[in-house]
């Protein structure tokens, strides 16, 4: 030791020690048997799950694309197939209900996807800076329940709510009527009555809408809040310092600082008005979309062309057009506010 | 630009006073530094004063209004905050030109203003990234740029070059003491840095554990110390505070140090210090070897020598207590060795306790 240290080696960072002798190290005798299972350990833990999604989503996956380019009756078995090409596909091109259906879907995407967000941001601020926290959590889990609340249910309500002659949303509006000072507003009611929410064409949409805004404001709610969470304290002050007002507070800094929220939530909304099911196919009582079929919407023509007339290969095709649309709709909202949503402020 | 008088300020958080009754008269133009340890409530007593909090009783008064119930918008005040507080989804140009915008000032002078304040700063190059991609330095350099993009009322700065390396530290400290001089902008500045404060501040508050406990300029504090709290918070290394009583035997005074030393009491002592006292002895103010008369001599044993370049740093065990000494000529000293150190007379502190 003391000798390695007086003699006048070079000392560069590389040599400063001399190395060990090869046979200093010990290493473990090699297993190959355990290396195998080491390797395949992994594929073992996740089996359980690839099993069950190729058996559940991606066999039906395929199977759906196969099954749009036949013609098949389900009730006449796996043999009654026929090849018939792109026949489904130029079928739903020239069919009327599925273009109405799809404006339907639209419609309803936009005005009822629209005010959720509308709502639910100004709330979710206010919660966030105006509410002290233990109420907070109590009022955020009270708009949360229309969410976690079963879809028939709720649609199954609104379907009494709305009913034409013992309804309660009619009674209100004849007792609002009534009223001394606010009656005047409301004295267009009278002559209307009954209002035929569900079976008046122009009506269902509108009323479907309602729906699903009530049912879904406050799970965008839940996601805004958590967004406000997040932005700190300080930068408030910075900003209140800077001179903004509440208003100001919330419009250049709150906002853009929620973003990434905004745009996650948009992209469920997006994803989940365009698959509208339940909540028009109950307020229609399941019939052909209501009447003038103005509550169709394009899962609930799928539905029908389906299980109700038993051409699963227009469905197939149907449904493949519907997700081709969805992807469509999700890019262009990913390319235009993808980069700032998800981004966030890294 | 105005005047700022704090009159009675208290805040309680709950149970817990964190600021007492904190009066201060700060002039036009003033620079005045605000120093204590850590959480002795100075980045809440500016929170006060921008107006972000409000105090539990007293007033906030600037210029000729007591402005208690005002917005911090409305006392247009600047503020640097100890934690930067930057825009996370702004680039550096836009955090520093936001007040100006909030303001409605015209994009162009925007501009300018962002621009300057930006070569003032050094972060020119660093204009258009985000806070994200800066380093904690250069952070908080835009968080002083936000502040000083502005003509404000009022500069209220939280420790704001604590990040810095101590060479970018030097030359903000100029740019900030050359920017005072030239807008004469009242200005509260909150360091941990004694340098920072002695050098850029024309007076010094000390506050401990929400109490001030002493205002006066650098040299006041430095040479007539209140009490042995802001006696050992400035000068560095900290003066040697030993505890003793005063003891009369005949006609002369002593001080008879806890331990059992004994040294003659200077006749500067304050007739107020009577029985029990602490006396204080700046290292810089004890010199090796033995002193013409009229000085004290203190003889102790050497512990170790702390170099630090320009002077050692003596620990001299005396009595149970060890003090320090800085030696500017920079002897050998064998350890343990017996050494004298004197000290004027007139540089010995007494403070009753
Ligand atoms: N919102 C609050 N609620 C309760 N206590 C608080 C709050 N803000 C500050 N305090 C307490 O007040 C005291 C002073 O805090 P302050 O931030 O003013 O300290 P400081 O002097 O700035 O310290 P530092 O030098 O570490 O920044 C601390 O003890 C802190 O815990
Ligand atoms: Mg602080």
């Amino acid at each position: 030791m003391s000798d390695q240290a007086l003699s006048p080696a070079p000392r560069s960072a590389e040599t400063s020690h001399p190395p060990l002798p090869e046979t200093h190290f010990i290493r473990p005798p090699k297993k190959r048997g355990r290396r195998l299972f080491n390797s395949l350990q992994p594929w073992l833990f996740i089996s359980p799950f690839i099993i069950i999604f190729c058996l559940f989503t991606l066999f039906p996956l395929t199977f759906s694309v196969y099954l749009s380019f036949q013609e098949w009756n389900p009730v006449t078995g796996l043999s009654g197939m026929n090849y018939v090409g792109v026949q489904n596909y130029v079928e739903a091109y020239d069919d009327p209900w599925l273009w109405k259906s799809l404006y339907n879907t639209f419609w309803l995407a936009i005005v009822s996807g629209v005010p959720q967000h509308l709502i639910a941001v100004p709330v979710a601020y206010l919660l966030v800076y105006a509410v002290r926290s233990s109420l907070r959590h109590v009022l955020t889990a009270t708009m949360f329940i229309p969410f976690i609340t079963s879809t028939v249910a709720v649609a199954l309500i609104f379907y009494s709510i709305y009913s034409a002659n013992t309804g309660i949303l009619n009674q209100m509006l004849l007792g609002a009527s009534k009223l001394p000072l606010i009656g005047a507003l409301f004295a267009w009611v009278p002559d209307v009555m009954p209002i035929k929410w569900l079976t008046k064409s122009d009506l269902i949409k509108p009323a479907i809408a309602a729906v699903v805004i009530w049912k879904y404001t406050g799970f965008n709610i839940v996601i805004y809040s958590a967004g406000f969470v997040t932005v700190p304290q300080d930068v408030y002050d910075a900003a209140k310092v800077d001179g903004c007002n509440r208003l100001q507070q919330f419009w250049h800094v709150a906002l853009p600082m929620i973003r990434p929220f905004i745009f996650f939530a948009m992209t469920l909304t997006i994803i989940g008005n365009l698959q509208l099911f339940e909540e028009p196919f109950i307020l229609t009582s399941g019939d052909t979309g209501g009447v003038g079929q103005a509550g169709l919407t394009t899962s609930y023509y799928l539905y029908l062309v389906g299980w109700e007339w038993l051409e699963m290969g227009a469905a197939a095709a149907i449904s493949w057009i519907l997700f081709l649309i969805i992807a469509i709709a999700t890019s262009i909202h990913f390319y235009f506010n993808g980069r700032k949503g998800m981004e966030g402020n890294r | 630009m105005s005047s700022l008088d704090l009159l009675g300020i208290s805040k309680s958080f709950g149970a817990t006073e964190v600021l007492k009754n904190i009066d201060i008269h700060v002039s036009e133009g003033e620079f005045i530094a605000l120093v204590g340890p850590s959480g002795c409530g100075k980045s809440t007593l500016l929170r006060l004063i921008s107006g972000l909090d409000e105090p539990t009783s007293g007033d906030v008064v600037l210029g000729q209004h007591v402005v208690n119930d005002l917005t911090p918008r409305e006392r247009n005040v600047a503020m640097v905050f100890q934690s930067y507080a930057l825009y996370p989804h702004m680039n550096v140009a836009e955090n520093i030109g936001f007040n100006l915008r909030i303001s409605g000032v015209p994009k162009a002078e925007i501009n300018q203003r962002v621009a300057d304040t930006a070569a003032i700063l050094d972060l020119t190059e660093l204009l258009t990234r985000k806070p994200s991609q800066l380093s904690g330095g250069q952070r908080q350099r835009v968080a002083m740029g936000r502040a000083l993009v502005r003509n404000p009322s009022l500069f209220l700065f939280d420790e704001p070059l604590s990040n810095l390396d101590a060479k970018l530290r030097v030359q903000m400290r100029e740019e900030i003491k050359r920017l005072h001089a030239k807008v004469r902008t009242t200005s509260i500045y909150v360091t941990h840095d004694q340098i920072e404060a002695m050098t850029l501040a024309d007076r010094i508050v000390i506050l401990n554990e929400g109490i001030i406990q002493q205002v006066g300029t650098p040299k006041e504090l430095y040479t007539k110390p209140a009490n042995p709290f802001v006696a050992g918070f400035i000068g560095s290394p900290s003066m040697n505070l030993l505890e003793g009583k005063l003891t009369q035997s005949g006609d002369t005074i002593q001080i008879e140090l806890d331990g059992g030393v004994t040294l003659p009491c200077p006749q500067t002592a304050p007739q107020s210090a009577s029985g029990r006292v602490i006396i204080g002895m700046r290292p810089e103010h004890l010199h090796l070897g033995e002193a013409a008369a009229g000085a004290i001599n203190i003889t102790g044993r050497l512990d170790h020598v702390e170099p630090t370049g320009a002077q050692n740093h003596l620990k001299v065990k005396f009595g149970k207590n060890t003090i320090t000494a800085t030696d500017n000529t920079l002897q050998d000293l064998a350890s343990n060795a017996e050494v004298t150190l004197s000290l004027p007379t007139d540089k010995l502190h007494i403070f009753a306790n």
